[in-house]
């Protein structure tokens, strides 16, 4: 299991990195380093990124990248398929998880489990395992037999996704505004849990977060600002703490960047309950 | 016991397993005196035709699966009397070509009938499901569910008929098919022939394929393409076991479908 080489230091090291959706070109060069066992924070307005290169560096299928290389731990991670990623010991906490009807928590779990082990857990272990984790994120005891976030509210599912991160045990744990959707209490549960994974892990963590409370009860080491697809400014906890107050417009003026207005990443999504033919002929609202 | 030629089988209550294992076209007679559940293992055999009638108030679950690799060929035929029920339940989880022709007449007043079919398609499954209700409150409903895999190929024409003076029955029918690539071809025809005004009935049908983006969530927390596969074919087949009431049969049909579906579809 990932766990168990806690010692080995596994280094993220992003280079050059353009990614695009559909032909438009979203990232443009970012660099970044995170060693094992940091954590850094990722800021920026909504729009320039941030959610794009944790999805670049997990694979996802609508993300191309078009340039530039990832490397974990020494290999090529642009080269391996997305479930290799995740056994190499990456993590994306999405901001958005799919509901998976059918398939209950408990199956899915272990079979993720299983992937990462030569013999499968016994199931006295990953009952045990099981109920340690839902017990430490507050959640209800019917989650195991639950179908996969099927019929969860927002705040149940950014709660489940770090249910997998305590079970699966990653190496890496990238979150994309996985405070987003939790009140109060629930924002201490959830950070409760990644700090003392990371303690125990000695996990390295990408936070993607508008909010300093988040932030200050995990205490990421490194925070970077990307504007306009690119790493504008690098700092310590001073600079989430900074933005927290005064937004971003400083950046800009200091720095003398221009942030490019901003457009929607995708197109329209069909679905019911959205005519696609009415807003294109009126413009999406 | 095991069949391995023409038969007529004995139904008198409980719990009965039939393994048809033989060479030859065969004809099986079902002589059903009380209520009770037969589970027909298919291992081997050509052409089958079953014939029965479920008396009045009796309580019939009949169910089939299939464990041969070989091509066969179904011809059911069951009546229905008056305050009887029957549940037909078709595992087909082989790799071996399937043509089943199964009609149920429900010829008493209240007669009830339930098809249901959970299937993972690898070779060619071809299935004509024909309810009659032929007498007042009768009542029919046809299920099939099934997940098609790569070179599978899937025609379900599910009918559904009313008759004139069958006052008061329905007729209700659901398919629903699920592919995870291009390539799969899937025909269903759902069919409602009602020639009487005072009735239900209603039909459903989807087929579609899994959603990427569901694909892409499971496979992030390290699982591949066959075991995502297995995991949302059992959660869309297994369900299927719980129509059937008796507790031996249901558990006999989940752990069929679960051994089959994992094997198949980790292949």
């Amino acid at each position: 299991m990932i766990s168990e080489k806690g010692d080995d230091m596994k280094t993220l090291e992003i280079s050059n990195l353009h990614v695009s959706v559909e032909d438009k070109e979203i990232l443009r060069g970012v660099d970044l380093i995170v060693h094992q066992g940091e954590a850094h924070a990722l800021m920026g307005p909504n729009g320039n990124g941030k959610s794009t290169l944790l999805a670049a560096v997990m694979g996802d299928p609508r993300y191309t990248v078009t340039e530039g290389s990832i490397i974990y731990d020494g290999k090529d991670v642009l080269k391996m398929p997305v479930n290799e990623r995740s056994i190499a010991g990456l993590f994306l906490g999405m901001q958005y998880p799919q509901e998976i009807p059918g398939v209950t928590n408990s199956d899915f779990l272990r079979a993720a489990i299983n992937v990462r082990r030569e013999t499968p857990i016994s199931l006295f272990q990953f009952i045990k395992q099981m109920d340690k984790t839902i017990s430490d994120l507050q959640m209800n005891e019917d989650l195991a037999h639950r179908f996969l976030n099927e019929g969860f509210s927002g705040g149940e599912k950014k709660r489940n996704e770090i249910v997998q991160l305590e079970m699966l045990k990653p190496s890496l744990a990238m979150l994309d505004e996985i405070d987003s959707g939790l009140d109060v209490d629930a924002i201490k549960i959830v950070a409760d849990a990644i700090s003392s994974i990371r303690k125990e892990n000695n996990m390295s963590l990408i936070i993607v977060s508008h909010y300093e409370r988040f932030l200050e009860l995990i205490r990421p080491e490194f925070t970077h600002v990307l504007v306009n697809g690119r790493i504008a400014l690098n700092g310590g906890p001073e600079l989430y703490e900074r933005i927290d107050k005064e937004g971003y417009d400083w950046i800009y003026s200091d720095y003398g960047i221009e942030p490019e207005k901003q457009q929607k990443q995708e197109k329209t999504r069909i679905s019911i309950g959205s005519c696609a033919v009415r807003e294109s002929l009126e413009g999406k609202k | 016991m095991i069949v391995r030629q023409d038969s007529r089988i004995e139904l008198n209550g409980g719990f009965q397993t039939v393994d048809i294992d033989a060479d030859t076209d065969l004809k099986l007679e079902l002589n059903i005196k009380d209520s009770g559940n037969l589970f027909f293992r298919i291992r081997n055999a050509g052409k089958i035709e079953i014939r029965g009638t479920v008396p009045e108030e009796k309580n019939v679950a009949i169910l089939f699966w299939n464990d041969t690799d070989k091509k066969i060929q179904t011809v059911e035929s069951y009546e229905v009397e008056r305050d009887g029920s029957l549940s037909l339940a078709y595992g087909e989880c082989n790799e071996g070509d399937t043509l089943r022709d199964v009609q149920v007449s429900l010829n008493g007043r209240s007669a009830h009938a339930g098809l249901s079919s959970a299937s993972l398609v690898r070779s060619r499954k071809d299935y004509r499901m024909f309810a009659v209700n032929n007498s007042e409150r009768t009542s029919a409903e046809i299920k099939n569910y099934a997940v098609v895999l790569k070179d599978g190929k899937l025609m379900i024409d599910a009918v559904g008929k009313i008759i004139n003076g069958a006052k008061r029955s329905r007729s209700h029918q659901v398919s629903r098919a699920l592919s995870f690539e291009e390539g799969q071809n899937t025909t269903i025809l759902p069919e409602l022939l009602i020639d009487e005004n005072d009735v239900e009935a209603s039909h459903a049908m989807s087929i579609g394929r899994v959603d990427e983006n569901q694909l892409y969530y499971m496979m992030s927390r390290g699982l591949n393409m066959k075991e995502c596969t297995m995991l949302i074919s059992l959660g869309y087949l297994l369900p299927i076991a719980d129509i059937i009431a008796n507790e031996e049969m249901r558990k006999a049909l989940r752990e069929e479908l679960e051994r089959k579906i994992r094997e198949l579809c980790l292949m």
